[in-house]
């Protein structure tokens, strides 16, 4: 700075130094002076001596560093109060200075493969397919007002997945007001971009997937215990609804517990709880409010009677209620998920009603084998892949068993054994390869293996090998 | 749906446990911090053994203007001390605070109040005795800016009420602040800064400062002894407000503590530590007490001159003002 001064010092006595000397041989007229005379009295006299002239530099030059010290100071105050945006691993953020206002443009791709191997009998098309493509809009208002717009592409279709605002009064109470999951299935509750499987299992089947409603929710003891109650329009097993069709609502509810989230030890990732639903169903022969189960290769199944004509189209006709206890560890490099999800109906098909009782359940592990560990939000890896480097993201193994079972009660009246089937059971395994955190391949191979849908003996095992190239952001 | 069933549960969710330590924010002008930090300790100390409650009391301080706009624009302030009524004022205006809020404690809700003076360099080399000193050619005068700082609106009303009492006309007034703007080198955007260029930065003749702010530089410069006081012979009566910012108070649950806060400062030893930090005391008893750290003075008050603080403000400081016209006119 002393440099800076002293050379500031010469360019501006180089300036005013001239201007000094024509000022003595030409003084300025005076400013007219103000009423009364004695303000415009001027008693001081323009610097005469060399030091007078150095002091008067001295203080121009200190208003010119008082002044930039200002303007940074502005700068710096300014910066305080500027909206921020960055764009990260985890997608495109606006936010407020104050973080009161946020705006997060995020997204995920989905690129599927699906070949059937062996499929004689009922000839699948092997295919790729864009599974999901979803770009996501996360905002939050006012601090504690957040919202969600999940549009999905997938398919070529175009469907509203989420669309849902939710208050934040504290973590032990939040509202949430629109389209969204219902707190029921465990898997189902798991993003799509954090399946362990290219597909859910089949438990997922007996599920709802989006449903409008209401919902509080909250977490207690730091996480310990976690709540969700809300009442929904109802949908039907596995289905999304963006309307209802009736004056009956679902109500659905989840508790769950993580006794040793606040902890470090090996069962810090440790939960379990139980979720339902209840409700009433009732549909008509043109809308009969009753699902279909797919396979593994998202095959349908299992459908019930339906001609449109209502004595041979089985309908809902009342009650409706699902039970799922759930439970996953995550410990080191190994994950368990497993889940049991029954699903009661009351259905009737001309002047027979019965209350069917369809049963599912899965039991999926994986060990991370290299770069980074599992949790119920994915892997996270450690490492990037980098050839360069040397390093290759994250490697997972994975295996799965699952099963879906029919009540007995549902054949021959209400479906037809001859092309629906009375149980699936399911084996899968494969590799992940977590590349980094926003890019990952899955690789699977399923066999899926039926009792009864065909019309001698049972339908044909369904061995599938999927893969996916997923890119999220 | 079983909606008896789920009361319970919101009971149990609504009736979270009770806070139990209470937190204020108090947003100030710039130069309160020595006092506040002083007050604060005092305060809590009192509180504690009052109603047993731990408080912790944090502060910010500004230009008094930019404080207010920031508790409009969402500073949740518990309590505000701001330089000038107005400022209070235009938080009320947003529905902050009852418009009333001046009636809620004594003396106009302003527990200390102060003047402005000069404070120059050692051995007074401009002789610097009163107003006219300051439109002088050739002085440099150090005062921050009125469009965000309440000091710097107290200053310069000082110097209006100055020329409009000895010179007889509104003209003549403004002729003289105009003058005296263009020997100001610098606007700080608050009285801290203003003292620091001068103090500090050595820029500048005179630094036409808050009372407290003139005599703490010079008891923290005492011992070079580079700076002085010099008391004009006329100037303005400073009556810095407070009050609770009822709606952020009411919405932290802090009201109770936050009015025991403000009223703590009408106290013996409120008005004490307000006056150890060079602010005048309502108290008689204080003030006569401290009496001979503060110059003799004639103050005028702004109601006298300018007719109340929303009047001045609409004619000098507003946009398109007497400030703007005579500032910008003079760059």
């Amino acid at each position: 700075m002393r440099h800076v001064r002293f050379w500031l010092s010469c360019v501006l006595l180089t300036a005013i130094l001239p201007a000094a000397a024509r000022a003595q041989e030409n003084p300025p007229p005076q400013p007219a002076p103000p009423e009364p005379a004695e303000v415009a009295q001027d008693q001081s006299q323009p610097p005469q001596t060399v030091d007078e002239k150095l002091e008067e530099l001295d203080q121009k030059i200190r208003v010119l560093d008082r002044k930039i010290e200002i303007d940074k100071e502005a700068a710096a105050e300014k910066a305080k109060t500027a909206a921020t945006s960055t764009i990260d691993k985890s997608g495109f953020t606006f936010k407020s200075a104050d973080g009161a206002y946020q705006l997060k443009i995020r997204g995920y791709v989905q690129f599927d493969s699906r070949f059937f191997l062996d499929d004689d009998q009922k000839p699948a098309i092997d295919t790729f397919t864009l599974r999901r493509v979803r770009p996501i809009f996360e905002g939050t208002l006012a601090k504690i007002f957040d919202f969600r717009i999940m549009p999905d592409f997938g398919g070529g279709t175009t469907v509203l997945q989420d669309a849902y605002m939710e208050a934040r009064f504290n973590p032990a109470f939040r509202v949430r007001a629109g389209k969204f999951k219902p707190p029921v299935g465990l898997e189902r509750l798991q993003s799509g971009t954090d399946l362990l499987f290219v597909e859910r299992a089949l438990p997922t089947n007996l599920v709802p997937n989006r449903d409008l409603g209401v919902q509080i929710s909250g977490d207690f003891a730091g996480g310990i215990t976690s709540y969700q109650v809300g009442v929904f329009n109802g949908v039907v097993d596995g289905g999304s609804g963006d309307g209802d069709t009736n004056d009956e609502k679902d109500v659905a509810a989840r508790l769950f517990f993580q006794p040793f989230v606040t902890g470090t030890g090996p069962l810090k990732n440790f939960g379990f709880g139980v979720a339902g639903s209840s409700g009433n169903q009732s549909g008509t022969a043109t809308a009969p409010g009753l699902p279909a189960y797919r396979s593994p290769g998202q095959q349908t199944v299992f459908s019930y009677r339906a001609d449109g004509t209502a004595p041979n189209t089985t309908i809902a006709d009342g009650r409706h209620v699902r039970i799922v206890p759930q439970a996953y560890l995550y410990s080191g490099p190994f994950g368990l998920l497993a889940e049991y999800a029954t699903s009661r109906q009351d259905v009737v098909r001309g002047a027979v009603s019965e209350t069917l009782d369809h049963r599912s359940w899965q039991v999926a592990a994986s060990w991370v084998i290299a770069g980074g560990e599992p949790t119920f939000r994915s892997v996270n890896p450690k490492t990037v892949f980098d050839l360069s480097a040397h390093t290759w993201g994250a490697f997972e193994l994975k295996v799965r068993w699952n099963r879906l079972d029919l009540d007995d009660s549902t054949f021959p009246v209400f479906a037809n054994p001859a092309s629906a089937i009375r149980s699936e059971q399911a084996l899968g395994a494969g590799l992940n390869w977590y590349l980094n955190r926003n890019v990952r391949l899955l690789f699977d191979y399923e066999r899926a293996k039926f009792d009864g849908g065909a019309a001698i003996g049972d339908r044909e095992d369904e061995k599938i090998f999927f893969s996916r190239f997923q890119i999220q952001y | 749906m079983r909606i008896r069933s789920l009361v319970p549960l919101l009971v149990l969710i609504l009736a979270a446990p009770a806070v139990a330590q209470v937190k204020l924010l108090n947003v100030s002008y710039d130069p309160t911090r020595e006092l506040y930090q002083d007050f604060n300790g005092a305060f809590a100390k009192y509180w504690k053994g009052k109603s047993g409650q731990a408080v912790t009391v944090q502060q910010s301080h500004g230009g008094s203007g930019k404080q207010a706009r920031s508790v409009i624009d969402g500073l949740e302030a518990d309590v505000v001390t701001l330089a000038l009524a107005y400022d209070v004022d235009a938080i009320a205006n947003s529905g902050l605070i009852p418009k009333n809020w001046q009636t809620r404690l004594p003396n106009n809700s302003s527990p200390y109040t102060s003047t402005i003076l000069f404070l120059v360099r050692k051995g007074n080399p401009k002789k610097i005795k009163d107003w006219d000193d300051l439109v002088r050619p050739g002085v440099a005068v150090i005062s921050p800016n009125p469009k965000t700082s309440g000091g710097a609106r107290w200053n310069y009303l000082a110097a209006w009420g100055y020329a409009l009492k000895k010179y007889g006309s509104e003209a003549t007034a403004k002729e003289f602040v105009s003058r005296l703007y263009k020997n100001v080198p610098i606007l700080d955007t608050g009285a801290r800064g203003a003292t620091v260029t001068f103090a500090e930065r050595g820029i500048g003749d005179v630094l036409i400062a808050w009372e407290n702010e003139a005599l703490l530089a010079v008891r923290e410069m005492g011992e070079k002894g580079e700076l002085q006081v010099v008391a004009p012979s006329v100037s303005i009566l400073a009556e810095p407000p407070v009050s609770v910012v009822d709606k952020v108070a009411n919405k932290h649950k802090t009201a109770a503590v936050a009015k025991a806060y403000l009223e703590y400062l009408y106290t013996p030893e409120g008005q004490e530590i307000a006056a150890k930090h060079y602010y005048r005391p309502r108290n008689e008893a204080v003030a006569a007490k401290y009496a001979k750290q503060f110059p003799q003075v004639t103050l005028f008050t702004i109601d006298q001159v300018f007719g109340g603080w929303t009047k001045a403000q609409k004619t000098h400081f507003d946009d398109g003002g007497v400030f703007d016209q005579i500032y910008g006119a003079g760059r």
